[in-house]
């Protein structure tokens, strides 16, 4: 072994050995969140600090950045109405981890170890490699429950609940039920489900598929076989085998896409071309910036899109609420509304509701107290209950569908029943 | 039927597309031998900048179009070929594949950083993200039309095909029809060539490359409404689009063309029939990379007798001769001090950032034995830590121990690697590289895609190891950890390159047939290295993973792989440390850049993509950058004033511990154990050992100061002149003509090994010169000085009597002095007719050749190639007969041919004479040569021996030139 190599194996064996024994119980993860009572991990008097996590930039085009602004945009209004039991809403904005899960991560760690954030709130990415660290750091943290880790850990939560349905779990059957209603029942009615072909699309095959037959519906086409990662410019191989899939050969009833709005354009104008009649849902393509091309308005025109939350073009109290404080937060301009503002708005909504319940004495004990037995109902995003929701999803939703250039409340927001996965 | 056509038709479109990109791949790649990564970023550039012409600005679609294909695109493909590419075709394939991936990031990054940067100064551009269903050049929505029942085509489509038909009758029309393509073609075929005929090869390349660009810019504004604004979409699009570069190997557009096509049609084809592979999760989705990697498998042509090596040569070890000291003690300070600082300065966020550098340093480290020790590019090594980290969460999520599945993963990521290191036993160079891209993403696509190794988006838990009483859950236990790991490995690499298995790959990597020859098994070799680096990238995985306390599959892809490739090499292959370097700064910089440099997402992105730039001017990276420019000083001190030291020995060893005796160290001969050849006392001339000159060492002062050939004393030594002897000089008046072709002094060699060593040579317009010698006396070289293909160290060529002494080829050429290069100076790709036209654009002189040579006018389509090898040397010679050169430089232009040729040819050659032209002709065999010599010279071991006219020229004095006794008057 060469001297100088072995002096650095000393050395630092030596380092390990020293710092072996006080290692454990200082720094790193296992850092304390403050002691109870006095001083949470930033919480003052006066104020909470709150970050978030967003995707804003990314190598693929998508990109969920304006959930920034739905947080800014509730929490501005919490700081309007007087803050959180007397504290004020530090909301640092949100961290991009550009879709990559090393930054994720970073950003999560940042957060905690340097900005010391009471809690990660809105959390919103395709990534969320971050969660395990929050969790074991308890550090609160509310997001677009569409990852694994939002079911599960304690300190973790979905905005609308836990959307990945796990065995033993239950299914959310907002899409079947009330694609039934705008068929006028389900029974005798066909369905044809595609999807990416990848892990996650025959998943989301499985789950479907469960779904739209315990609603009483004929599976007849339900496959993940778009080819995942290049979108296909020639859709005619798969229009072809789903406009023969249904009884007799004839076309389906109803053509669901499990799919992102690139694929979803190029399949429904496909479907249309060869003259499809039926009906064509997917549940991603809820964006009135689609509005603004002709070509998207075009190949979605006649789409009923599920969403997981009020719809904009309903009336309530709440969505004149929701619109007025994203026009403050965006500088008093009309910005065009999306999901990613709601998802923002949202996770900021659900932190600031239990932490209200939590009380004056905010720690991470009291928040997690508070939000075992949370419950409220008719907000945004329905009825919202904890613990439930790290287990399932709230369960409701609404469904619009674009005319003339224009989204309309096809089957209004309410809330199902869910049925057990397996 | 209708599916069928509809398939075909409809897979056009795609094909199309990739026709565009690959053709514009064989383009850039044929112009400067360079595969560019960055090719489907130049797309989307084009295609973002559309956008937000069209949309943001509301240009008109199609000159907005055509302002980006015809003047943006190929700008910036201009600008890029200066700036980089140009010096990129100098350096290591590895630094070029590494430059154009870091483009491949910065490009889109540059793009958006212009767009958010307009934004803020109030400019109407629309948002990159979140586009969908964008316009294209056509209506939009595109209008559909269904010709024939069940075949439909729209607007979009129809204005892919047509624009890809123009194209390719453009290029058809350019490449075939006119002296440009011939021109392109030509450098195509042979660069070096193109260049002693007087045509700058650089300026072609910059037009292929303007091409090149605007083809991906076109491409790009095709795809719009397709791809809308992905990079990434692009760029997968363009890894696709290699096959059909494949196809064509890289060389021939229309096979490249045609291929990207068919290319096209057969996914689609697949897509349609491919019910059978339903079971096969991520099997539709593989299909263009299992088309890659087939094609790369099956089509890829063994390139040289080496084939499967990137052609790097092993960087000059910078530090040789060094003591441990010097090699060791810095880093070995730094690790102390990194460990110290976990406990004492850092943050807990930088403790954790630094120990997840220190684990990603370790992934790093694999890419120093495979690429740095095997000179093989991988693009795999996401693969291997993805492979390592699922298995071994798989196992502790059934309750094994850290260690234990820590050993398991890693010996996976072995098994894994041994699987890619197959195509490495046939492929080499940029082809290896695409073909562990295509079975990175395959790996990605359908062996990650299975339920039970990555446990849905879940993945598995790998929690921190605790070992007795350290709990590696501290980020900072975790950090010395693998400081002390890190240093174990850096040892153990280090070790493993000066090892008999080291040399091993160093004598695979440099010459596989002579390493066979000698015991090496060039397989088994191979084989391990790929099983090595992925077994280290492997571990490197796991605890990669297990700082992260967890692994989805989705958290290391293909592209990961990619960026991690550019980011090592940035730094330096060379020693496992810079490895160790490079985790770090890709650890630490991005937050240092946020924290104290820009807001931007971009800007750091850029900067990184950037670094790459830095490669084309430090192929060895930046870690080594500083102290191999100081020792390249240095060597250049000690080197000045005096013929370059010793020849290297060869193959450089690049053993880092056992110290190598210096090259050319100040005084006294290295005594080192390595088998250096002849290590003279540094500041003399040349010493080679003469067989016949019992006194050897005559380190004779020579005549070192170049042009003085003044009367000599007597005992000329093996630096004579030919001018002093000739006979007619003392008669030449003063208003005489000056020699057409004189160099006074010359010496030259390669990298520091002198072959050449003062040679004094002149010729005029109507004679000839033939200079004889046996192999190795340095002839070819000094055609090569003649030719302005080699400058000369010391000494000057003129030419008509003016200095030529800072010429490049090109302009030697264009003052009238031509080399026949030794074998055939011709272009074996293209026709007679072709071969014709490059030199005698003018078709009255080639018929007057064809009138001369009946033979060549009966076959004037059939390509050079095809030739016998004396009607190739006919060719060659026969323009130069029409259009007589100043000088003609003919380097052994009978060699191979049958003697009636040879007659024919030295026939040809006196022609030329009597047309006043300067023959300097080189020949190893004098007999038929000395026929048409006006003036001899002998050339023995670098210095002309005797020189004198023909007449004084006898067989003693031959026989004693070709011994090498020397002959001394």
């Amino acid at each position: 072994m060469l001297r100088p190599i072995r002096t650095l194996a000393a050395a630092s064996a030596a380092l390990l050995l020293a710092t072996a024994c006080n290692s454990a119980s200082t720094g790193g993860t296992s850092e304390k969140p403050g002691s109870p009572g006095t001083s949470a991990r930033g919480v003052t008097a006066d104020a909470i600090k709150v970050g978030g996590i967003v995707s804003m930039t990314t190598a693929s085009g998508y990109s969920k950045k304006d959930t920034d602004l739905g947080a800014k945009a509730r929490y501005d209004r919490a700081n309007a109405e007087g803050g959180v039991n007397g504290r004020r809403i530090d909301y640092l904005g949100a961290e991009d981890d550009g879709q990559d899960p090393a930054r994720n991560l970073a950003a999560a760690r940042k957060l905690v170890q340097q900005d010391k954030v009471f809690a990660v709130s809105p959390m919103s990415s395709v990534t969320f490699a971050g969660a395990d660290f929050l969790n074991g750091q308890k550090v609160p943290t509310v997001g677009w429950g569409t990852l694994p880790s939002f079911c599960g850990p304690r300190y973790i939560y979905g905005f609308n609940g836990c959307l990945v349905p796990t065995p033993g779990g239950t299914l959310n059957q907002t899409w079947p039920e009330g694609l039934a209603t705008v068929l006028g029942g389900s029974s005798g009615k066909s369905v044809a489900l595609i999807a990416g072909d990848n892990d996650a699309g025959k998943f989301g095959i499985r789950t479907f598929t469960q779904g739209f037959k315990a609603a009483g519906f004929t599976l007849a086409y339900a496959k993940a076989s778009v080819p995942a990662t290049s979108l296909p410019s020639d859709w005619s191989a798969y229009t072809k085998e789903i406009l023969r899939s249904g009884p007799g050969g004839s076309a389906p009833d109803v053509v669901v896409s499990v799919m992102q709005t690139p694929y979803n354009i190029g399949l429904f104008t496909a479907l249309k071309r060869s003259g499809y009649k039926g009906v064509l849902t997917d549940p991603t393509d809820y964006d009135p910036g689609l509005l603004a091309k002709d070509a998207t308005r075009q190949a979605l025109d006649g789409v009923h899109v599920l969403l997981q939350f009020q719809p904009f073009e309903a009336d309530s109290p709440a969505m004149t609420r929701f619109k007025a404080d994203i026009r403050k937060a965006a500088g008093g301009k009309d910005v065009p509304l999306n999901m990613h503002m709601m998802t923002g708005y949202m996770s900021a909504d659900l932190f600031l509701s239990i932490a209200a319940k939590a009380g004056k004495e905010l720690t991470v004990e009291s928040f997690q107290k508070a939000a075992n037995g949370f419950s409220d109902t008719g907000t945004l995003v329905g009825d919202r209950a904890e613990p439930k929701g790290q287990k399932e999803s709230f369960g409701c939703g609404a469904l619009v569908r674009l005319k003339n250039g224009r989204y309309e409340v096809a089957v209004p927001f309410r809330c199902y029943p869910a049925i057990p996965f397996g | 039927m209708g599916d069928l056509l509809g398939f075909v038709l409809s897979g056009l479109v795609s094909g199309a597309l990739y026709a565009l990109l690959a053709t514009g791949l064989v383009l850039s790649y044929s112009a400067s031998g360079l595969f560019n990564f960055a090719h489907g970023a130049t797309a989307y550039l084009c295609a973002l900048a559309f956008h937000e012409l069209h949309s943001g600005f509301g240009r008109p679609a199609v000159p907005t179009a055509l302002l980006l294909v015809c003047v943006v695109a190929p700008a910036l493909g201009w600008g890029l070929d200066r700036l980089m590419f140009r010096k990129l075709a100098r350096v290591g394939e590895t630094a070029q594949i590494v430059a154009t991936i870091g483009l491949l990031v910065a490009l889109p990054a540059a793009g958006l950083w212009v767009v958010e940067l307009l934004e803020r100064a109030g400019a109407p551009v629309q948002p990159a993200e979140n586009q969908f269903g964008l316009p294209g050049i056509g209506p939009s929505p595109a209008v559909s039309w269904q010709p024939l029942d069940g075949v439909g085509i729209d607007s979009d489509q129809l204005i892919t095909w047509l624009a890809t038909a123009l194209v390719a009758a453009g290029l058809w029309v350019l490449m075939r029809h006119t002296r440009l393509g011939l021109l392109l073609r030509a450098a195509v075929d042979n660069r070096s060539l193109t260049e002693l005929r007087g045509v700058s090869a650089d300026r072609l390349s910059s037009i292929a490359w303007m091409l090149s660009s605007g083809l991906a810019g076109l491409a790009g504004v095709l795809a719009t409404p397709l791809l809308g604004l992905s990079a990434h979409d692009y760029t997968l699009f363009l890894f696709v689009s290699a096959t059909a570069a494949v196809l064509g190997r890289f060389l021939s557009v229309p096979l490249a063309f045609a291929g990207g096509l068919g290319l096209g049609v057969l996914q689609n084809l697949v897509a349609g029939y491919a019910s059978f592979a339903e079971d096969i999760t991520g099997f539709r989705t593989a299909v263009p990379f299992l088309i890659l990697f087939g094609g790369l498998v099956v089509l890829a042509r063994r390139r040289r007798a080496a084939g499967t090596a990137a052609a790097d040569p092993p960087p000059v070890d910078y530090l040789a001769g060094k003591g441990r000291l010097r090699r060791w003690g810095a880093w070995v300070v730094a690790g102390a001090l990194l460990a110290t600082a976990f406990y004492t300065v850092t943050t807990p966020f930088w403790s954790g950032i630094l120990a997840q550098g220190l684990a990603i340093g370790l992934v790093f480290m694999s890419f120093t034995v495979v690429t740095g020790l095997g000179a093989m590019v991988s693009l795999a090594q996401a693969t291997f830590v993805t492979g390592a980290a699922l298995v071994a969460g798989l196992l502790m999520s059934h309750g094994w121990p850290f260690v234990a599945a820590a050993a398991v993963g890693t010996a996976a990521a072995a098994l894994l690697g041994a699987v890619v290191a197959l195509p490495a036993l046939r492929l080499g160079g940029r082809s290896l590289a695409l073909a562990t891209l295509a079975l990175a993403f395959l790996a990605d696509q359908v062996l990650f895609q299975m339920g039970w190794l990555r446990n849905g988006d879940t993945g598995w838990e790998i929690p921190r190891p605790v070992l007795g009483p350290l709990d590696l859950g501290d980020d900072r236990a975790l950090g010395v950890a693998l400081v002390v790991l890190s240093g174990a490995v850096v040892w153990l690499l280090t070790r493993l390159h000066g090892s008999r298995w080291g040399r091993a790959v160093l004598a695979v990597r440099s010459a596989p047939e002579a390493a066979a020859a000698s015991g090496v098994s060039v397989v088994r070799t191979k084989l391990l290295v790929f099983t090595v680096s992925a077994g280290l990238a492997g571990f490197g995985g796991v605890l990669y993973a297990s700082y992260n306390t967890r692994i989805t599959a989705t958290d290391f892809t293909a592209m990961t792989g990619l960026v991690w490739l550019a980011v090592v090499v940035a730094a330096g292959v060379r020693r496992p440390q810079f490895a160790v370097v490079a985790g770090l700064g890709f650890a630490v910089v991005p937050h240092l850049l946020a924290t104290y440099v820009t807001e931007s997402a971009h800007l750091p992105v850029i900067l990184f993509g950037l670094a790459g730039l830095a490669l084309a001017n430090d192929p060895d990276g930046y870690c080594a950058a500083l102290p191999s420019r100081r020792a390249a000083r240095a060597a250049a001190v000690r080197g000045r004033g005096d013929t370059a030291p010793m020849p290297e020995p060869e193959p450089m060893p690049m053993t880092e511990p056992e110290p190598v005796p210096e090259p050319a160290p100040g005084p006294g001969p290295g005594p080192g154990p390595g088998p250096v050849p002849v290590v003279g006392p540094a500041p003399v001339p040349v010493v080679v050992p003469v067989p016949g000159q019992a006194s050897a060492p005559t380190p004779t002062p020579g005549s070192a100061d170049g042009p003085a050939p003044g009367p000599a004393p007597e005992p000329v030594p093996a630096g004579a002149t030919a001018v002093r002897r000739e006979p007619r000089e003392p008669v030449r008046g003063p208003g005489a003509e000056p020699p057409a072709l004189a160099l006074r002094g010359v010496r030259a060699g390669y990298g520091g090994a002198a072959v050449v060593h003062g040679v004094d040579l002149e010729v005029r317009g109507g004679e000839v010169l033939v200079l004889l010698g046996p192999n190795g006396a340095g002839k070819s070289t000094l055609c090569r000085v003649a030719a302005g293909l080699l400058p000369p160290s010391a000494g000057h060529v003129r030419v008509a009597g003016l200095d030529a002494n800072g010429d490049d080829t090109v302009r030697r050429a264009r003052r009238g002095v031509r080399l026949a290069p030794e074998g055939r100076g011709i272009f074996a790709g293209l026709s007679i007719e072709e071969n014709l036209t490059l030199q005698l654009p003018a078709s009255e002189d080639r018929d007057a050749v064809y009138a001369r040579f009946p033979a060549l006018a009966r076959r004037r389509s059939v390509a050079a190639g095809s030739l016998s090898g004396g009607e190739q040397q006919i060719l060659a010679l026969a323009p130069l007969l029409q259009r007589p050169p100043t000088v003609l430089v003919a380097d052994e232009p009978s060699l191979g041919l049958a003697p009636r040729v040879v007659d024919e040819v030295f026939r040809l050659l006196t022609e030329l004479r009597a047309s006043g032209t300067a023959l300097l002709l080189v020949e190893e065999k004098a007999a038929e040569v000395l026929g048409v010599a006006d003036t001899v010279a002998y050339l023995s071991q670098g210095g002309i021996a005797w020189s004198g006219p023909r007449s004084e020229v006898d067989t003693d004095r031959l026989a004693e030139a070709y011994l090498g006794t020397g002959v001394r008057r």
